[in-house]
């Protein structure tokens, strides 16, 4: 029989080869790499900042207010002398806490109602399909800005309101995965042998959609560190004088036309930061999809 | 006293056109350790009815009638109580081989998930028992393929596959829906020799649905004959081959290819004509349509079950002989 041919070919095990296969996949998309490389110097930056940075980002120097780049401050310095690249770095820490946490609560919200809606379906789900068809009609950042604006500023509201924001567009994803799950013939099977909704569920359903689930959240982190920025720079989240990226872009208003760096600097990590997530999101769902033959 | 009994089986599915018809007062019994073939055409009624034994039908089917396991009225049982019979009783094979495997897990994982389950088996003795599950199953150095994922099998191991996990808890009765309609000639062959050998091995009573013939006659005991929903025709599977009474049954055997004989220059016999809709209950024979024997009395009236022979049951007016007649 050939399967003693194959089976000599098959040194590794299973799971062993899919992960080479899908590194194989991932290294041949460079610009995901890249991705890669610059999200995780953010995310390293962000967790060692105090390290990391040359100065205190809170760190006042009134001999040099506005200073241009130099050797001491590689970005300059803003209008209270605070070193510009110090307090971009522990503006990260902002950012991706905001970022990730907010991914997060989304995903708690989201993949429990999902779930339930698609898989049983029942009165609970049409009511659940409409909601958030309401909801997913207010843009993101104005049911982000809202939200914040009733729970009050602060960094811990501001990726609150983030994470309900980004909620609805996540229960339609894990609903409609679930919806087509429970049609598969390995569900109809498992119910055939007398599996409970609860183990089809754990066992089925949410294995199943975890990639989907994966590439979901990369896209929406970038989107939640965009809000981070829109919030902060608002006056809804992060308070000043801790850094954040938006509380600099906003604290640069008065200056733009003397120092425009102190814009420019921000806005470019903020830029970079979500353009990397988005990559690494790209990325990942082509090489997690099951159809992609490269 | 059978093993499983059947009354007056009847289902109807409520559309959007109106009521359709699928079972109308099916009855069988199944003994212990016996093969029953279903047999007929797509639409007719086969696998409908089996699945209703264990309440596995969308809720827009409306079951009536009585299906006795051991005292116990399947079709009336509650959730948690069918959900026992479920793959601990009562165990399917489906026909899709391919997609039947959740491609997240690992064969083995899946076996013992079921052997947990029904059983509450230790995972180290769960693992023990899939084991031999896929020998039993013939499935070659089974201790490392059970640590490979569907993707890695073939159509005819993965069939083997679902076999081990419905036979993993010893259930008393195993539907087999076309197991090896998705097959390919050969695989199949190893499928049905598997059936055969554990039933024998085993003392588990399988009941085959498939259109095939050739294979209810490899190796059914016992064979029903369903059309529209109905049974028409009842038999050992020696009498069905040997004089089939029903028009309908002739004409299924008249349409099955047959090498060497004269036949392989004639034209193989069809069934003219197409399984009426079941939208309502007919005032006639449903075959009447399709049948040469049709005369006023098959249209007028709906024949009842017959006895013809012990154990050869068909509903017929006009039952017996050769299709030409």
């Amino acid at each position: 029989m050939s399967y003693v041919d194959t089976a000599a070919a098959i040194e590794l095990s299973p799971r062993a080869r899919r992960r080479r296969l899908l590194r194989k996949r991932f290294l041949r998309r460079p610009l995901a790499i890249a991705g890669l490389v610059v999200a995780l110097a953010f995310v390293l930056a962000a967790i060692f900042a105090p390290v990391v940075a040359p100065h205190d980002p809170s760190t006042i120097d009134v001999n040099a207010l506005l200073a241009a780049p130099s050797h001491e401050h590689l970005l300059g310095t803003d209008e209270l002398g605070r070193d510009v690249l110090s307090r971009i770095i522990f503006g990260a820490r902002a950012s991706i806490q905001a970022g990730v946490l907010a991914t997060l609560l989304a995903m708690l919200i989201a993949v429990p109602i999902g779930v339930t809606a698609g898989y049983f379906r029942g009165w609970l789900d049409p009511v659940v399909a409409r909601l958030t068809d309401v909801l997913l009609a207010f843009p993101f950042l104005i049911l982000a800005v809202g939200l914040a604006a009733i729970l009050g500023p602060s960094l811990l509201n501001a990726t609150i309101a983030l994470g309900v924001g980004a909620a609805p567009g996540l229960i339609r994803i894990a609903r409609g995965e679930a919806l087509s799950l429970r049609e598969e013939d390995y569900v109809r099977a498992a119910v055939a042998n007398g599996a409970s909704d609860a183990s089809i569920i754990v066992r089925h359903v949410l294995p199943n959609m975890l990639s989907t689930l994966i590439v979901q959240a990369t896209v929406t982190i970038p989107a939640a560190i965009i809000g981070e920025a829109v919030l902060s720079f608002l006056g809804l989240g992060v308070q000043p004088p801790t850094p954040s990226w938006g509380v600099m872009l906003s604290a640069a208003q008065p200056y733009v036309n003397e120092a425009p760096r102190l814009a420019l600097f921000p806005g470019l990590a903020i830029f970079f930061c979500s353009l990397s997530f988005n990559l690494l999101g790209d990325g990942l769902r082509d090489v997690l999809d099951p159809r992609t033959t490269r | 006293m059978p093993l499983l009994e059947v009354s007056d089986l009847s289902v109807r599915f409520d559309t959007d056109d109106g009521p359709v018809h699928a079972v109308d007062r099916l009855s069988f019994t199944l003994e212990e350790g016996e093969v029953l073939g279903v047999v007929g055409e797509s639409g007719c009624g086969k696998s409908v009815s089996l699945m209703s034994l264990t309440q596995l039908l969308p809720s827009t089917a409306h079951v009536t009638g009585s299906a006795l396991l051991a005292d116990i009225d399947l079709l009336r049982a509650s959730s948690s109580r069918i959900r026992r019979v479920r793959g601990r009783t009562i165990a399917y094979v489906f026909q899709e081989p391919m997609t039947s495997l959740n491609p997240a897990f690992k064969i083995g994982r899946q076996i013992e998930e079921v052997l947990q389950r029904h059983l509450d088996l230790s995972r180290a003795a769960a693992r023990k028992r899939a084991t031999e599950l896929l020998d039993l199953v013939r499935i070659p150095a089974a201790a490392r393929r059970i640590n490979e994922y569907p993707h890695q099998l073939s159509g005819g191991m993965r069939q083997r596959v679902m076999i081990a996990m419905a036979l993993a808890c010893d259930p008393k009765i195993l539907v087999a829906d076309e197991p090896t309609t998705a097959l390919d000639v050969t695989i199949q062959a190893g499928i049905l020799d598997l059936m055969r050998d554990i039933r024998e091995r085993l003392g588990t009573a399988i009941v085959l649905i498939t259109h095939n013939l050739g294979v209810v006659a490899d190796i059914a005991d016992r064979v029903l004959v369903m059309y529209a929903g109905r049974k028409v025709e009842e038999a050992p599977v020696h009498d069905l081959f040997a004089s089939p009474q029903h028009p309908y049954t002739i004409g299924l055997l008249g349409a099955v290819p047959r090498p060497g004989a004269a036949s392989t220059t004639a034209r193989l016999q069809e069934i003219p004509g197409r399984v009426p809709s079941l939208a309502e209950v007919p005032q006639a024979c449903a075959f009447a349509d399709r049948c040469p024997r049709a005369d006023d009395l098959t249209r007028s009236q709906q024949p009842e079950l017959r006895e013809v022979r012990p154990g050869h049951r068909v509903a017929c007016f006009h039952p017996g002989g050769e299709w030409a007649a």
